[in-house]
């Protein structure tokens, strides 16, 4: 048994890189997060490649091109959840005494689709009724205004926070602050939700080298403790559920307080799944930041920003740094790893200690999400 | 990026080595070259490895060193075998294709067009070109264009 470390990060600026291929996106991002680790390609040991749409053999395609040869490479699809799936692997495997160095890359590419929403499963009987992951969004969207009665503006301020915060971070697809108004005035794609109220369409690639507390000591450079990693599947329900209580992102959560004894309060710094506005809302009261029912007001108090109790997505969030899906959690872990080592620059939380990230996975029918990962963070002294 | 000049890559700013790849981006260097009427190909060599490839490429395979410099090959290599394709999910059938082994170490696998010769492993073969399109044939095959 070891405990796991995060030791090096990187990823690539996100946006639209139509003229790169899956390896092309990787390659910087695994190359600059050994780098930072001053770890050699030859050394690491296993690898564990999240994405949704990169089609057969993603991992090998991006590994074989830099120097990693013959070791295990894994493929996971978790949708939205995929890099923070593979996390979750190589968090076990190092636990486990199974490996003591680990690469964890999270990569996709959503310009090969052209724009538009998510291709969902046309298996699924809701997608054959004309579901999109903006829909499900906009009904729970639709539900908070009507139960809390909130304003449309309530979710348009989550945007405004976004890319507030987006605009400090180089390596986020938008970095340009926009209105209250804006974002209200800006095109209809699912109502009530208007197209600032989305992530965008983008291509990103991101990489952790995730080590064993014995090479950690060896290395002795800044590392990130991985204190709980939490891995749910959504529970089926054909009867009534509550869209503004979704209970994977609940249970989640509460079982990684409970693994790392880590409350909520003790949280500095928060990335969490904004898909969507109405998304980081309801999450706010998921993941235990605010009570049930206080989370419109928890926002415009300033709780979620710098200054206020926690910085919820200092790096922009899905909404302003991009969600190229298969990447976003380890793009995540990117960002925690960042933060909790002091290396943010100007969008630095000050005295950032513990960290927690969170990214749902998918739309089918009778579940809330296909799948939730949540994961607590600890700087490591 | 909108600070300082980043002088390397890190959380608060980056430096050109955090930028994806356009390996996809239409290229305006052919894959070949024809010097002296021989058709050469252009692959690259890491210049701290000495790991040679064909594609010419960014990294270095063995490594990850980013120090690949040009490096070209040919005319003459070994077909070390072939295949005459006749379903294919990705061209128009039937044609030849064939792995070609040159003497730097270099596999290529290459279309293989023959004059109604027959083909045989470990025959001596020699890049050929029309146009834009390099392909190979069997070295005993005289009159070749270039």
């Amino acid at each position: 048994m070891s405990q796991a470390y995060i030791v090096g990060a990187a990823m690539i600026p996100m946006g639209k890189h139509r003229d790169s291929s899956y390896s092309g996106l990787a390659l910087p991002a695994v190359l600059n997060a050994l780098a930072s680790a001053g770890v050699a390609p030859s050394e690491v040991q296993s690898v564990v490649c999240g994405h949704a749409f990169g089609g057969m053999l993603t991992g090998q395609r991006i590994v074989k091109e830099m120097g990693i040869a013959s070791v295990p490479v894994t493929n996971v699809d978790n949708a939205c959840s995929g890099g923070a799936t593979a996390l979750h692997l190589a968090w076990k495997d190092i636990q486990a005494g199974r490996h003591e160095i680990v690469l964890v890359i999270g990569v996709d590419k959503l310009t090969q689709f052209g724009g538009g929403t998510l291709p969902l499963v046309l298996e699924d009987p809701e997608v054959q009724q004309g579901m999109v992951m903006p829909a499900l969004y906009a009904m729970r969207a639709r539900r908070y205004l009507h139960e809390r009665g909130a304003q449309p503006s309530d979710l348009a301020e989550v945007s405004v926070k976004a890319r507030r915060h987006g605009a400090k971070n180089p390596y986020a697809q938008f970095r340009k602050e926009v209105t209250v108004d804006e974002v209200l005035a800006s095109r209809y794609i699912c109502e009530p939700l208007t197209l600032l109220q989305c992530c965008p369409t983008g291509d990103g690639a991101a990489a952790v080298l995730v080590v064993s507390d014995a090479v950690r000591r060896r290395l002795g450079l800044p590392a990130v403790r991985i204190a709980a990693s939490i891995l749910h599947s959504g529970a089926m329900t054909t009867g009534f559920r509550d869209m503004l209580r979704p209970e994977i992102t609940y249970h989640s959560a509460s079982d990684a307080y409970e693994a790392a004894g880590i409350g909520a309060s003790d949280v500095d710094v928060v990335e969490l799944h904004d898909a969507f506005t109405i998304a980081e809302l309801v999450y706010y009261e998921a993941l235990g930041l605010c009570k049930p029912g206080e989370s419109a007001d928890y926002l415009k108090s300033g709780k979620t920003t710098y200054g206020g109790d926690v910085v919820v997505n200092p790096s922009g969030g899905l909404l302003s740094k991009g969600h190229p899906v298969g990447c976003s959690g380890v793009a995540q872990a990117v960002e925690m790893y960042w933060q909790l080592t002091a290396q943010a620059g100007a969008r630095q939380v000050d005295q950032a200690r513990i960290g927690l990230s969170h990214v749902t996975g998918g739309g089918i029918a009778g579940l809330d999400h296909g799948a939730c990962t949540v994961h607590l963070f600890e700087r490591a002294l | 990026m909108s600070t300082a000049p980043a002088t390397t890559t890190s959380g608060s700013a980056f430096t050109s080595d955090a930028l994806p790849f356009t390996d996809l981006a239409v290229s305006d260097q052919s894959s070949f070259e024809i010097r002296d009427g021989a058709v050469l190909l252009r692959g690259s060599v890491s210049r701290s490895s000495g790991s040679r490839a064909f594609p010419a490429r960014l990294v270095c395979h063995e490594t990850g060193a980013r120090d690949m410099e040009p490096m070209t090959f040919g005319p003459r290599g070994t077909l070390y075998s072939y295949s005459t394709v006749h379903v294919s999910s990705s061209r128009p059938t039937p044609y030849t294709i064939g792995y070609v082994d040159f003497d730097n170490g270099v596999r290529v696998l290459a279309q293989v067009e023959s004059a109604g010769e027959m083909l045989a492993c470990d025959q001596p073969v020699e890049l050929r070109a029309d146009g834009a399109r390099w392909f190979v044939s069997p070295v005993s095959q005289q009159g070749a264009s270039a």
